[in-house]
C-alpha cells in the first residue's frame, strides 16, 4: 500500500466517521437537552 | 481584548498564516496546493454530496409545513419592505467576483470543453459550467447557513454565533462546549482568508482597470501596491467610527452602477444574441443543475480532473468559507421573513441575477470569439484581470465604462472588507454587537495583511488554493449546523 493511498483511506475514514456521528447525533434523544426549552412560538428571543 | 483565548487564538493562526505568506510567499502557494491538492482527490465525493444535500434540504425545507414558520415571533412582520429585501440580497449577491470573472470564467472554460466537444456547443456548456458555479447551489450553502443563524438568533434566542445553535441543541456539555468553540475559531480562520483572496482579486483588477484608463504599460508592481495603499486607507477609517449607513449606500452605489453596467452592455451589444444565449443557458441550466451537483468526474481524464479541482470544488468551498460571513448579513435583513420566503428570495433572486450576468457578459465573448474572431483567448491566458476591459473597450464609452468598473470593484472591497471586520470581530467578542473600535481596526489590519500575501503570490490560482485550505474544514461546520437546525424543528414539531 502506497502513502497516497493510505492518505486517501484515512481522508475518508474521516469522512465516513463524520458522517456516521451526524446521524447519531440527529437521532439520538440528548436526554431532555435537545428540543426542551419553551415551544416554538418564538417567544424566547431575545 | 487580550482576556479572550478565542480572539487571540484566532489573530494568532491568521497573522501567523499571513506572516509566513509575506516571508515565504512561494512555500505558502506550494503547501496550500498540495494539502488542497489531496484533500480535494480524495474528498471531492464529498463536498459535490454536501452542496447538493444543502441545496435538497432548502429545497424540502421551503416546501414543507416548516416553511410556515417565522424567522422572530409568529406575529412579527419583516423589517424591510419585499422590493428593498430583494435588492438588499442582489447587494449580497453581487461582488467583486462578478466584476472580475464575467467575460473571463465562461471563456476559461470555453477553452477546456472545446477540447472535448464542438466549438459552438462549447459555448452552451461553458455558460451551464458557469451559472453552476454561481447558481443554486452557492446560494443554497448562503441560504442554509443564514436561516440557522437567523432562526436559532430571531426565533430561539440565542446570539449571532456558529457555536450558538450547537449549544441550543446538544446542552452545555464539555465536548459540545469545545466542537462550538472550535466552530467560531474555524469560521473566524476562512472569513479572514477568503476576504484576504477577495481583497487581493479586487485590487488585481482595479490596477488594470487604471492601467486601460490610463494607457499606462502594464505588469508595474508599483502601481498594485499603490492601489493596495489606497484601499487600506480607504476601510480602514470607516472601522474607527459606526458608518453602518453609509456602508450600504456604499454597497448600493457599487451595485446600481454594476447593474447599469450590465444594462448597457445587453443593449449596446448585439442584444438578440444575448437574450437567445440567456434564454437558451436558464433553461440548460435549469434542466442540469441537479444533475451537475452529483458530477464528480471520476471517468474523465486528468486534465478534465485538474479543472474540476481548480474550478468547481475550488467555488463551492469558497462559498462555504464565505457562508458564515454573507449568512449574518442576510439574515440580520431577514428577520419577521417565513422560512419559505428567505430560501426562495436567498436562493431564486440571486441566481437569476447571476444567469443575466454571465449571459450578458459571457455572451459578448462567445459573439466576439465566434463571429468577429476577436482574440479573446489570448487575451485571457495572457492577462485573466484585465478581460473585462479588454471586453469593454469594444464598446463606445469605453472610457467611462471601465472607470465605472474601477470605482465599483473598489467599493465592493472596501464595503466587503468593513463588514468582514465587523463580523470577525462580532464571532471573536463572543457574539459583542457592538465590537470596540480597536478589535475591528485589529482585524481590518490582519485582512489586508492577508489580501497583501495573496497579493504577492502573484497568481489568481495561489490565490485559490490558500482560500481553499482556509475553508475545507468548514465543510464538516456546515454540516453540523444543518444537523442542528434539523434537530430542532424536529423537536418543535411542525407548525399547525
Amino acid at each position: 500500500m502506497t502513502i497516497s493511498h493510505t492518505l486517501d483511506m484515512i481522508l475518508n475514514l474521516e469522512v465516513f466517521a463524520f458522517v456516521g456521528l451526524m446521524f447519531w447525533l440527529y437521532f439520538k434523544d440528548f436526554n431532555g437537552k435537545a428540543g426542551k426549552g419553551s415551544k416554538d412560538d418564538g417567544s424566547d428571543r431575545n | 481584548m487580550f482576556k479572550n483565548p478565542l480572539l487571540l487564538l484566532a489573530l494568532a493562526i491568521t497573522g501567523a498564516i499571513a506572516l509566513w505568506g509575506l516571508v515565504d510567499t512561494a512555500g505558502l502557494s506550494t503547501m496550500a496546493a498540495r494539502l488542497v491538492g489531496l484533500q480535494f482527490t480524495s474528498r471531492a465525493w464529498f463536498i459535490m454530496l454536501t452542496v447538493s444535500f444543502m441545496l435538497i434540504v432548502s429545497a424540502w425545507l421551503a416546501l414543507s409545513p416548516y416553511g410556515r414558520i417565522k424567522l422572530g415571533s409568529d406575529d412579527e412582520e419583516p423589517e424591510f419592505s419585499t422590493v428593498s429585501w430583494l435588492s438588499m440580497l442582489f447587494a449580497a449577491g453581487m461582488g467583486v467576483g462578478l466584476l472580475y470573472w464575467g467575460t473571463a470564467e465562461p471563456l476559461t472554460h470555453f477553452l477546456m470543453i472545446s477540447e472535448y466537444e464542438d466549438e459552438r456547443r462549447s459555448a452552451g456548456l461553458a455558460l451551464f459550467v458557469t451559472n453552476f458555479h454561481w447558481g443554486l447551489h452557492a446560494w443554497a450553502i448562503y441560504a442554509l447557513t443564514g436561516l440557522v443563524i437567523a432562526y436559532f438568533g430571531f426565533r430561539r434566542g440565542c446570539p449571532s454565533l456558529l457555536s450558538a445553535p450547537i449549544l441550543k441543541v446538544f446542552g452545555q456539555g464539555r465536548w459540545f462546549k469545545a466542537i462550538g468553540w472550535l466552530s467560531d475559531l474555524m469560521a473566524i480562520v476562512a472569513i479572514a482568508i477568503g476576504l484576504g483572496g477577495s481583497v487581493a482579486m479586487g485590487v488585481f483588477q482595479v490596477k488594470e482597470g487604471v492601467e486601460a484608463l490610463f494607457g499606462l504599460t502594464p505588469g508595474g508592481g508599483g502601481l498594485t501596491m499603490v492601489i493596495f495603499a489606497v484601499l487600506c486607507l480607504s476601510y480602514l477609517l470607516p472601522l474607527t467610527m459606526d458608518l453602518s449607513r453609509g456602508m450600504a449606500v456604499l454597497s448600493n452605489t457599487a451595485m446600481i452602477i454594476a447593474g447599469g453596467l450590465m444594462i448597457f452592455i445587453l443593449l449596446a451589444g448585439p442584444t438578440y444574441y444575448l437574450m437567445g444565449g440567456i434564454v437558451q443557458a436558464a433553461g440548460e441550466y435549469l434542466g442540469g443543475a441537479l444533475v451537475q451537483g452529483f458530477r464528480t468526474f471520476t471517468f474523465m481524464d486528468e486534465n478534465v480532473g485538474s479543472w474540476f479541482q481548480s474550478w468547481t470544488l475550488t467555488y463551492m468551498v469558497w462559498w462555504l468559507a464565505w457562508a458564515p460571513f454573507v449568512g449574518v448579513f442576510i439574515a440580520r435583513i431577514s428577520r419577521g421573513r417565513t422560512i419559505r420566503e428567505f430560501l426562495c428570495g436567498v436562493i431564486l433572486v440571486p441566481t437569476a441575477f447571476s444567469i443575466l450576468w454571465f449571459g450578458v457578459f459571457g455572451g459578448v465573448g462567445f459573439y466576439g470569439l465566434l463571429n468577429d474572431g476577436v482574440p479573446y483567448l489570448e487575451v485571457l491566458q495572457e492577462n485573466v484581470s484585465g478581460m473585462t476591459f479588454f471586453v469593454l473597450q469594444a464598446f463606445p464609452l469605453h472610457q467611462l465604462t471601465i472607470a465605472a468598473v474601477v470605482v465599483a470593484a473598489f467599493l465592493f472591497i472596501v464595503t466587503s472588507v468593513v463588514s468582514a471586520a465587523f463580523v470577525l470581530s462580532m464571532f471573536s467578542t463572543g457574539g459583542d454587537l457592538n465590537p470596540r473600535a480597536k478589535v475591528r481596526l485589529t482585524w481590518g489590519v490582519i485582512l489586508g495583511a492577508l489580501g497583501l500575501v495573496m497579493i504577492l503570490s502573484g497568481s489568481i490560482d495561489a490565490v485559490k488554493s490558500i482560500i481553499a485550505l482556509g475553508a475545507l474544514p468548514f465543510v464538516f461546520i456546515v454540516i453540523l449546523l444543518v444537523v442542528c437546525l434539523l434537530k430542532d424543528l424536529k423537536a418543535q414539531g411542525r407548525p399547525k
